[in-house]
């Protein structure tokens, strides 16, 4: 009696053993550190010039004010809030493969932790950048935070979400940094010892005294798996927070609804996996790892992605569906406008085709989960697909007409915000590079690991391979 | 490769046990469908009875009361409470099964099984749709989902949406039940054996029948998710938030969907304790299988008040008079201070979220047979009182104000009368009573699961600790 089909095709699964010596780990992994490759150099420095140039670009703004943007009444949050709900959806990758893909024991995680680790605090350090950047005077956000004014009564309220956002992305900053950081310790003890000098001197000290005994292991372990845990809850209050800030003003037509905070986080991991899938595909292409980032893994996250993307568009439909139930005229007219009026209907279809219908298409065939390449591009789509339902929700519902409101423009944001957009992406981009110098983007402790839980077992006929799991 | 990892391990954390033959556990399962004959037909008497008391009080009920809408709202609670519990526990078994979990295979069958529950659904539904309003009242087209659809929309497509995830859930638990009615029509003689004969289809264990089996569990598995969230959407939104004016809630179709997830997994960690407990199955079901249930339980348990509380907040917040009408009526249950179903919002709260929370926090009670029983039991009661609070109270509206913008006076809360609680007791027995019948027919831990379980996960020794390896064909 067979239990189940065997082909050639289905070898190459997720938990088959592949002997790689840990030496070849070792020096394949290392090879960002300790043979730093040609091109790196030349990258780093193109996209410093960038930074510089955004940051000039910032410059500019805080210096003649935010009349150099397209903000105007009564559309006051644009671009550079719809880049910050961008990138603290992006954050939610890591959280997302890390800790959830480690409290659930996927074995494909083991190559993709770090990588979506590094874009959870990067990308959070670029969002926290962003209500700075806009508030246009950014020493004044400190009024938000710190009481200023007691003999008048004037108080920050701290009941309201603009509070809770800094102190919510401020603890996922915090937690993802520690959880980056322990993953990273017996890694830094392997770059110690195989390096001389200030280097030796500096991993030295980050390493902490890591010497590999089971205390350690131990420690390093439960560390990660509690930390795992605390960052859930972390992970999902940070974008329910911020869709507060929108869901809870009713005022303003496609804002108030109750969906809003499952609905931004579920879209967080749609943006923030896919972000993982084209730091994936740049890291196996640029530091040739083909033997640890294999079509494999991108099938799998690409299934992930099917069933995250499912999921967002059926809270993208309730969102509409709900949004039109009551038949008021002004929620009407908004959905109107958003659907069919140009150029909000282009931008919809866009939206709408980028960040599902096109890729979850092409994804639910095997040849296109497993070409790298393909993947890479699709991944692309999404994002763009992402930012557009970020603008999509922010800028219409301020942009329609309202009664009472003789002063309004359709917004259009000018050329210095596009600059300090883009500034974003060569920020983060230039980030991890900085980082891919000193630390391995890939965990070679998870590898090696996954060399020792991995095996085959002989049943009947069949080799079929096999996973140890741990249960004392 | 490791040829031969066993390792003989008898403690029941340990488990699965090493080596069992095929037939053996063939053996000690067919057992179960004559296990202990008198006590469940006395059961299942008891259990018939008040089915057909129930059935009786809600004829009754339906000649007396069947102009007066607002007398219907336990009745849909049960309704609700049924397609919640009884829909969601098929899927326990789906998705681990569609993720390729080891662990889930000894509760696979209790969990389609209880797609039989189905029955008693379609049953209450019937008078709930002869007293749903239509969607023209007094010549106004009311608020719903289907905005200018056929008058009768909800009644006719919710109907479908039931009977058609009642059909997949049998053909799901059916399609999954062949090789093992094949092995019933092999090890049993008389009446099962013949039963078996003809619900096997001539099952042989053939390589293709193997791969269309795994075909089309994949295929009703993934239908019955899309189906059960489907009617879900439907029936919240039709048979709840339709008749509240005002209530505008994008996020309560998926609240109904996630505790129904979380009602699903309660019942079959309560049944599996049960069986575990009376059909004498402690070899086959372990320790593994509560922890893992209980974990997913205490996700659940998070997700319910994540959900509830988006909700909460943007209403509270928003402090429109929309909004304010909705927290009086669906939490408070008065406009000043605590009315009687602010007081079931409580408890309800209590028994869904915070005491199973507190409970399950702990590994050691996870890590337990008799510890998730607990959370479980809690849960189940936390769901009916939810329901009775959301249900109740939406169908106290009387039809003469569906049109309004929002509810300006929260209606009197109506006590369950004597009818009532026949009804939903009956209707509770009626989806016991096919659990009970049908676990006479076929045992309620899957044979074939089982030989597999047992044949790619073994126990193993690994350097000082002990661990499980877990074989997983693609």
């Amino acid at each position: 009696m067979e239990y189940w089909s065997l082909n050639p095709t289905s070898l190459k699964v997720m938990q088959q053993k592949r002997n790689l010596s840990q030496i070849h780990t070792n020096k394949t992994l290392l090879n960002g550190q300790l043979n730093t490759p040609k091109w790196w150099a030349p990258t780093v420095l193109i996209l410093g010039i960038a930074v510089v140039i955004g940051l000039s670009a910032i410059g500019v703004m805080v210096n003649k004010g935010l009349g150099v943007t397209g903000l105007s009444r009564p559309v006051y949050w644009g671009l550079f809030i719809t880049t910050f709900v961008f990138w603290v959806g992006i954050s939610h990758a890591g959280i997302m493969i890390s800790a959830i893909l480690r409290l659930t024991q996927a074995e494909w995680r083991r190559p993709v932790t770090r990588a979506a680790e590094l874009l959870t605090v990067f990308s959070l350090l670029t969002a926290l950048a962003f209500p700075l950047i806009h508030a246009g005077r950014p020493w004044r956000i400190i009024y938000y935070i710190i009481p200023y004014d007691f003999a008048r009564g004037i108080y920050p309220n701290i009941r309201s979400p603009l509070i809770w956002d800094p102190v919510a992305i401020g603890t996922y900053l915090t937690g993802s940094t520690l959880f980056l950081y322990i993953a990273l310790i017996p890694d830094l003890g392997n770059l110690r010892d195989r390096t001389t000098g200030w280097q030796n001197a500096f991993y030295t000290i980050l390493a902490l005294g890591w010497r590999g005994n089971p205390r350690q292991w131990k420690m390093q372990t439960v560390g990660g798996i509690l930390l795992s845990a605390l960052m859930l809850p972390i992970f999902v209050s940070v974008h329910s927070i911020v869709s507060w800030d929108f869901a809870i003003i009713p005022s303003v037509e496609g804002w108030h609804s109750t969906i809003f905070a499952p609905y931004f986080v579920i879209g967080a991991v749609h943006s923030g996996v896919s972000a993982v899938v084209t730091m994936m595909a740049l890291m196996r292409w640029l530091w040739k790892w083909d033997d640890f980032i294999r079509p494999e893994h991108f099938d799998a996250l690409a299934r992930l992605l099917i069933v995250v993307a499912t999921a967002w568009l059926g809270f993208t439909f309730l969102e509409l569906l709900f949004a039109v139930y009551g038949l008021d005229a002004p929620e009407l007219a908004l959905r109107e406008m958003q659907l069919f009026q140009w150029p909000w209907n282009f931008l919809f279809i866009i939206f709408m085709l980028t960040a599902y219908i096109i890729p979850v298409t092409m994804w639910l065939f095997k040849k296109v989960r497993t070409n790298i390449a393909l993947m890479f591009w699709t991944s692309i789509l999404v994002n763009i697909g992402m930012w557009l339902e970020r603008f999509m929700i922010i800028v219409p519902g301020l942009a329609r007409k309202q009664p009472f409101v003789f002063t309004w423009e359709a917004y259009r944001p000018s050329g210095l915000e596009w600059l300090i957009l883009v500034w974003s992406f060569a920020w983060v981009t230039f980030l991890m590079l900085l980082f891919s110098r000193f630390f391995p983007l890939v965990p070679l402790f998870e590898q090696k690991e996954s060399q020792v839980f991995t095996d085959d077992v002989k049943i009947g006929r069949a080799s079929v391979p096999a996973i140890i799991r741990e249960i004392d | 490769m490791i040829k031969n990892p066993t390792v003989e391990m008898t403690d029941e954390k340990h488990l699965p046990q090493a080596n069992v033959p095929f037939d053996q556990i063939a053996k000690d399962l067919v057992r179960t469908t004559t296990h202990g004959g008198k006590t469940i037909r006395r059961v299942s008497i008891i259990l018939g009875v008040l089915s057909i008391v129930g059935i009786v009080a809600l004829i009754v009920k339906l000649i007396t009361q069947r102009d007066d809408s607002t007398q219907w709202g336990y009745v849909a609670a049960l309704v609700s409470f049924l397609l919640t519990v009884g829909g969601g526990a098929p899927m326990v078994a789906i998705a681990p099964v569609l993720a390729k979990a080891n662990w889930v295979r000894p509760i696979t069958r209790i969990s389609a099984i209880f797609s039989l529950t189905g029955i008693a659904t379609l049953i209450m539904t019937i008078p709930l749709l002869v007293v749903l309003p239509p969607l023209v009242v007094d010549g106004t087209r009311r608020r719903s989902i289907w905005f200018e659809g056929p008058n009768f929309s909800p009644h006719v497509w919710d109907y479908i949406g039931i009977l058609g995830l009642i059909i997949t859930g049998l053909a799901l638990f059916y399609t999954a039940a062949i090789p093992d009615f094949a092995v019933m029509r092999d090890h049993t003689t008389g009446w099962r054996k013949r039963v078996g004969r003809i619900l096997s289809r001539g099952w042989i264990g053939s390589n293709s029948q193997w791969r269309t089996l795994r075909m089309r569990i994949g295929m009703f598995g993934t239908f019955y998710f899309l189906i059960l969230i489907f009617v879900h959407f439907l029936f919240s939104s039709d048979f709840a938030m339709g008749i509240v004016p005002g209530w505008r809630d994008a996020i309560f179709p998926m609240y109904h969907s996630i505790t129904s997830l979380q009602g699903g997994l309660a019942a079959v960690i309560a049944s599996l304790w049960f069986i575990r407990r009376y059909f004498k199955l402690e070899k086959y079901i372990h320790i593994d299988q509560f922890w893992s249930l209980s974990r997913l339980l205490f996700a659940t348990t998070l997700l319910w008040i994540y959900f509830f509380y988006s909700a909460f907040i943007v209403f509270w917040y928003g402090r429109g008079g929309a909004d304010k009408a909705w927290i009086d009526l669906l939490v408070r249950g008065s406009k000043e201070g605590i009315g009687p179903m602010g007081w079931v919002f409580i408890f309800a709260g209590i028994f869904i979220f915070i005491a199973p929370w507190w409970w399950l926090i702990w590994n050691s009670v996870r890590r337990s047979i008799n510890g998730p029983i607990i959370a479980a039991s809690l849960i189940l009661i936390g769901i009916m009182l939810d329901r009775v609070r959301i249900f109740v109270t939406a169908w106290s509206v009387p039809t003469e104000h569906i049109h309004d913008k929002y509810l300006m006076i929260i209606p009197q809360t109506s006590l369950p009368s004597g009818l009532d609680i026949m009804i939903i007791i009956g209707g509770i027995c009626i989806g016991l009573l096919p659990i009970l019948v049908i676990s006479r027919v076929i045992p309620v831990v899957s044979i074939w699961e089982m030989q597999q379980f047992n044949l790619l996960s073994k126990p193993v020794k690994y350097m000082k600790t002990h661990g499980v390896l877990v074989a997983k064909p693609d």
